[in-house]
């Protein structure tokens, strides 16, 4: 097996600087860098003065690693677990009160410990730590391309890939619909919701198998019931010449008709983007509904009663004690199922799938996909005859972004309005 | 506590410094390789990137992986001739693998190409070896097609002239059409499209077969005032279409080395906004359809026999078992398809070719070499496979052979629909061109495909305009993806 | 005298009439609101099983008919064929069981060390679990892609197993629930000589039952429904998974000038059938560990 995507590798037959150098590459300035902080650090935690040596050891084995030719992605990992570890067990801890139980550091109990911890810890580190820095990593290498690298290619760090996918047109058209669609879903899922809940918690009989019934489209698989909703708006024509003449117009259409609209092509070759845009936010409106509502009923139930009996006696209207007292009083769920709506709708991917099938638009539709969100975007570099995963992890960074900026001005929103 | 934070923060800033570390530079004498795909060869002794050893085939024994799309029925005839090879060359194994499709072909070996446990003979198609050109991981051919050394059973390694001269020139010449003038894939067995017709409509309507697009014109409008309904021409695949008329019209599509704006891709010029406007009025006239327009293949158009049908179909010449009627109502007439110019024609060629992958055991390379020459040059393995396949040979010199001669001599356009189309590829191998093989040429492909749908479906108004814009669009998505 | 009592008598009897014509008007209201809505989320699931019993040609009428005149129960059969369901199935209960079985283990050893033991920089640790539940999924693949296809994993099991055993929402609802279990218990156990293991075995898995049930079966529907992660590095027919399957399943007919959509819908109901009864029996504990903050997956 070759870990070429890991390794440095190295000529051992020259002498040991230029071996260093060699090793290093272009990197030199960072391994530098790296046994400077690496002394830092032992000063901080040395000044400890317990576990003297031991604490150099600790310290002392990545920075030997590093100047050995061993595949860099051992020498990171063995600095962070030792960079973290010398931290739990030598940086100075006041005595702190450690929760439920009555505090016994046994060191029996810390090995245990780590021991029922190890999968997880191993998993995690390199499923989802070293993931993250490597993201990092090659969203900076420029021009990033697997089988160039396999080539024998250098990439130099710097912002390329960044210029190209702000650049793209396809991404800025991924990112238009992944924000439209965000922003047109969140509240009108929201607002349905609350209607439902609210509805929902003031009868009592049907009550459990409505319920029931609204939960039910969290339990399907968002693809396949996108196959049914495609099938729903879609218009079969089957002359191939335009779409004026048609086999069927669906079942969406009929109803349509019925009440003396006319048919709409809603997702096939040639619609407008205005109907693929309404087709796509009912689908994501439906999927996001039985979450929303179970959370917002739960809250409801959690509400006392007395709030409405007060308001009862005081003879206040339904819609202001729906206004001004249900919905502060739910306002920490309202909060919850906005915030988690908002990152949900970023990461949309599936429905778009889910309806449209691979090409992420309607037929004939524009390049990577008319309705392609940013995920979609992500991923078209993924497989296929591209594979520059430089570009792709810088797309993740901006998205990751993007959903980080947007959560916190959530959360300061929702700080100010949320009473508990 | 400002201790505690202090070193948290020196810890992360280590673990961020590590993470620099990381660096996934390979040998320090990369080659900074342009889009192109071409390579500087790391060897300057011999012409490409291998060298074959003193004494040719050694007969040490070897064992080759050989990844492939093919189906059952094929495999089985594949397994006869690897008998046979094996009676020449017993020391050499062959291992051989269907993995899917074309496509899946190429992403496995995309992806084994990182651990090293790619095969040492595969299906691709020249944009796939463009891809794993900038790995650096194909064989050029260059140096054994001309090697004199020994095969190991009494005669040379590399080509005759003979043999070479036996190859259909244009399907030969698509192994170096990468734009470093280096081969590096031999043909295997190739389809082309052709024009299918009904032959009956025809004859009982006085309608002649079309040679040019004008004459293609006229026949169309013809046939729909017989028969309002239809749409007389399905034309499947739109890339094709497009491609094949830059061809025919000798304007740019894309060329294999950067001009000066260092772009591949060249096709947004006049010509090219001429001929997909007027196709554009033929399909909004209802004269033509496509395959993503119609929504499926249009041979089920050609092969229905009520509601709407279409009388002529472009199609290729493999799927000939598909555009026949099943109760054979009417005779199928296959051609060449139409002309710009029926003096130079040009169809275009499409199917696999097979690549030797680079590996550290040279007489792997050497075994991998043989086996693929085995397979490409011999008659009867050509004949065999495409009388089963369907798909065309690689070679002249199977119009000839007893057995072939004796399927295509059965050709009509009823029950042997498939010798029939076999016979019109043979006709026309003069006109097969290929196109420029580089990273992104298939995203070419794929994009002016789509650009001819898009086209069709615009509306009149600003129509030049909003021509060049779908155009300018569609050359800026193949920049960003490759 | 009495005629201002009777009258004001008279008002407030009116007013109750009219207050309670309005509870009653606003009941009918809420239940009408209520049965909208409950139909437009119920229309795709009947619309699907319609689709899924006409034959083409009453599924391509220019007006759609509400129940098919001919139930073709065939398309079904057509469908399992076409999809290769079974062996869809075959695959996905393997890997959902398996990846159900093996995360419970990690998942209780690892809450029962959170919630329980003792040791340094736990909390911390904790925070920065909970931390990386806020990165998109979307940042790992790209560099688990590469990872797995340089450890040779393309096309196995383990694939599809491995990368997501820690899930650490699980963790943390398992956590929650192992907190709340008084810790007297455990202190009692210990003096008793109980080993932890034990411990964990005889009384804390017992206690969190409700929970792990909802672990489980929230975990082997989002092995059901994965499709992404499957579709990058486990696509060939043996290791397919049934999202995946029923995604690209062809379902042209036989001349391949058409696609057969009933027998598409058929499809997507079998493939819909098993978490829809899964759902209809478990559907408190499902329930439940949505609303603590639920996660789907």
């Amino acid at each position: 097996m070759n870990y070429s995507v890991f390794l440095t590798e190295t000529d051992s037959s020259s002498s040991f600087l230029s071996v260093l150098f060699q090793n290093w590459g272009e990197d030199w300035i960072y391994h530098c860098l790296f046994p400077l902080l690496l002394a830092v650090l032992a000063y901080l935690v040395l000044s400890n003065k317990r576990h003297k040596s031991l604490a150099w050891a600790f310290l002392l084995v990545p920075v030997v690693l590093s100047l050995l030719p061993v595949p860099s992605m051992v020498c990171m990992v063995v600095s962070i677990a030792a960079a973290v570890l010398s931290y739990l067990l030598f940086a100075d801890f006041t005595k702190k009160d450690s929760g439920t139980s009555s505090g016994m550091v046994e060191s029996k109990q810390q090995w245990k410990a780590w021991l029922y911890l190890a999968p997880a810890i191993v998993l995690l580190l390199v499923f989802t730590v070293w993931p993250i820095i490597n993201t990092v990593k090659m969203a900076f290498m420029e021009g990033y391309d697997s089988l160039a690298a396999l080539g024998g290619n250098t990439f130099s760090y710097g912002m390329a890939n960044f210029n190209t996918v702000n650049s793209s047109a396809t991404f800025l058209r991924a990112m238009k619909n992944t924000l439209l669609l965000t922003v047109l879903t969140v509240p009108i899922s929201t607002v349905l919701a609350l209607l439902i809940a609210v509805a929902l918690n003031s009868i009592k009989f049907l009550q459990k198998p409505l319920q029931t019934i609204f939960f039910l489209p969290y339990v399907t698989n968002s693809i396949a019931i996108g196959m049914v909703f495609s099938a729903m708006f879609n218009v079969i024509n089957l002359d191939g010449t335009s779409v004026g003449v048609n086999s069927t117009v669906g079942i969406m259409n009929n109803i349509l008709m019925f009440f003396g609209f006319d048919p709409v092509n809603w997702i096939g070759q040639g619609s407008s983007y205005a109907a693929n845009v309404t087709v796509m936010v009912i689908y994501i409106v439906w999927n996001a509904l039985p979450f929303k509502i179970l959370v917002l009923l739960g809250g409801l139930q959690g509400i006392s009663k007395q709030y409405y009996d007060a308001a009862k006696i005081d003879g206040t209207s339904r819609a202001r004690i729906l206004w001004r007292i249900t919905v502060p009083l739910l306002s920490p769920m309202l909060t919850y199922v906005v915030i988690t709506g908002f990152i949900g709708g970023f990461k949309e991917y599936s429905s778009v799938v889910g309806i449209f099938g691979d090409t992420m638009g309607p037929p004939a539709g524009l390049s990577g996909g008319t309705m392609n969100t940013m995920v979609g975007y992500i991923y078209n570099y993924m497989s296929g005859a591209q594979v520059k995963y430089g570009v792709a992890s810088a797309g993740a960074l901006i998205l990751f972004a993007l959903i980080f900026v947007v959560t916190m001005i959530n959360l300061q929103v929702s700080k100010e309005r949320t009473h508990y | 506590m400002q201790k505690k934070v202090l070193s948290l923060i020196l810890a992360l800033l280590m673990v961020v410094s590590c993470g620099m570390l990381t660096a996934c530079s390979g040998e320090t004498d990369s080659t900074e390789s342009s889009d192109s795909g071409s390579t500087e060869g790391s060897t300057s002794t011999s012409v490409g990137n291998f060298t074959v050893p003193e004494g040719g085939y050694d007969g040490s024994e070897v064992t080759i992986t050989f990844w492939h799309t093919m189906g059952a029925n094929l495999r089985e005839v594949l397994d006869n001739y690897i008998a046979e090879f094996n009676e020449i060359y017993p020391n050499i194994h062959i291992e051989h693998e269907q993995i899917g499709s074309y496509d899946d072909v190429r992403d496995q070996i995309q992806t084994y190409l990182t651990t090293g446990d790619q095969p040492n003979i595969a299906y691709c198609y020249s944009d796939h070896v463009a891809g794993y050109n900038i790995a650096n991981a194909v064989i050029t051919l260059d140096s054994l097609i001309a090697s004199t050394e020994s095969d190991g059973n009494g005669g040379i390694l590399g080509l005759t002239d003979e043999q070479i001269d036996d190859f259909i020139d244009g399907y030969y010449a698509e192994g170096s059409s990468f734009g470093d003038g280096l081969m590096y894939t031999l043909p295997f067995s190739k389809s082309t499209e052709v024009l299918y017709y009904d032959k009956t409509f025809f004859e009982e309507n006085g309608l002649s077969v079309p040679t040019t697009w004008e004459e293609m014109e006229e026949v169309c409008r013809a046939i729909k005032e017989i028969d309002p309904d239809s749409i007389p021409l399905g034309y499947d695949s739109e890339s094709n279409w497009f491609i094949t008329m830059c061809e025919q019209y000798g304007s740019d599509y894309t060329s294999a080395t950067t001009d000066e704006t260092g772009s591949h891709f060249l096709f947004a010029n006049e010509t090219n906004y001429e001929f997909v406007k007027m196709f554009r009025t033929w399909y909004q006239d209802g004269l033509v359809t496509t395959q993503a327009l119609y929504g499926a293949y249009t041979s089920g158009l050609f092969t229905s026999t009520d509601g709407i049908r279409c009388y002529m179909c472009i199609g290729s010449s493999a799927g000939a078992s598909y555009q026949k009627p099943d109760d054979g109502s009417f005779e199928v007439g296959i051609t060449t398809i139409p002309q710009v110019d029926p003096d130079n024609p040009k169809v275009i060629s499409q199917g696999p070719s097979v690549c030797i992958f680079k590996s550290d055991n040279e007489q792997e390379v050497i075994a991998s070499w043989l086996f693929v020459k085995f397979l490409t040059t011999s008659v009867e393995f050509q004949a065999e496979f495409s009388m089963t396949s369907g798909y065309v040979p690689v070679l002249k010199s199977v119009a000839d052979n007893e057995v072939y001669a004796e399927y295509t001599a059965k050709a009509d356009g009823y029950n042997y629909v498939t010798a029939l189309s076999a016979k019109v590829c043979l006709e026309q191998q003069d006109a097969y061109y290929t196109s420029p093989s580089f990273y992104g040429s298939s995203t070419a492909r794929d994009q002016v495909g789509l650009l001819m749908q898009q086209c069709f479906v615009l509306p009149d108004d600003n129509l030049d305009a909003a021509i060049e814009s779908a155009f300018a669009e569609a050359v800026a998505y193949c920049e960003e993806n490759s | 005298m009495s005629d201002t009592k009777g009258m004001r008598e008279h008002n407030l009897h009116a007013e109750a009439t009219k207050a309670h014509i309005w509870t009653i008007l606003y009941q009918i209201l809420v239940y009408a609101f209520l049965f909208i809505m409950a139909i437009i989320v119920l229309f795709p699931f009947y619309w699907m099983i319609n689709s899924s019993l006409k034959s083409y040609e009453e599924y391509t009428l220019a007006v759609q008919t509400f129940w098919p005149k001919q139930v073709m129960f065939s398309n079904y059969a057509a469908a399992f064929e076409k999809a290769n369901l079974l062996q869809l199935f075959a695959n996905t209960t393997y890997v959902g069981l398996i990846s159900t079985f093996l995360s419970l283990i990690i998942t209780v050893f690892s809450a029962f060390a959170f919630a329980r033991l003792e040791f340094k920089g736990r909390d911390a640790m904790f925070g920065l679990l909970l931390a990386t539940m806020m990165i998109p999924g979307e940042m790992f693949t790209i560099t688990n892609f590469q990872t797995v296809s340089a450890l040779g994993w393309r096309n196995t099991y383990q694939v599809l197993i491995i990368p997501f055993l820690v899930s650490v929402f699980y963790i943390y609802l398992l956590r929650q629930n192992f907190m709340q279990i008084p810790n007297e218990l455990y202190l009692a156990a210990k003096v008793d000589g109980t080993s932890d293991l034990k411990y964990l075995w005889k009384v804390m898995v017992p206690l969190a039952m409700p929970t792990l049930i909802t672990i489980t079966i929230l975990k082997m529907m989002g092995s059901w429904n994965s499709y992404m992660w499957p579709r990058l590095v486990a696509n060939d027919d043996a290791h397919k998974l049934i999202t995946n399957g029923l995604r690209s399943a062809d379902f042209t007919d036989a001349t391949g000038s058409f696609t057969n959509y009933p027998q598409q819908m058929a499809a997507v109901a079998i493939v819909s059938l098993p978490l829809f009864l899964v759902f209809v029996f478990l559907r408190k504990y499902i329930m439940r560990g949505v609303s603590r903050s639920g996660i789907k997956g």
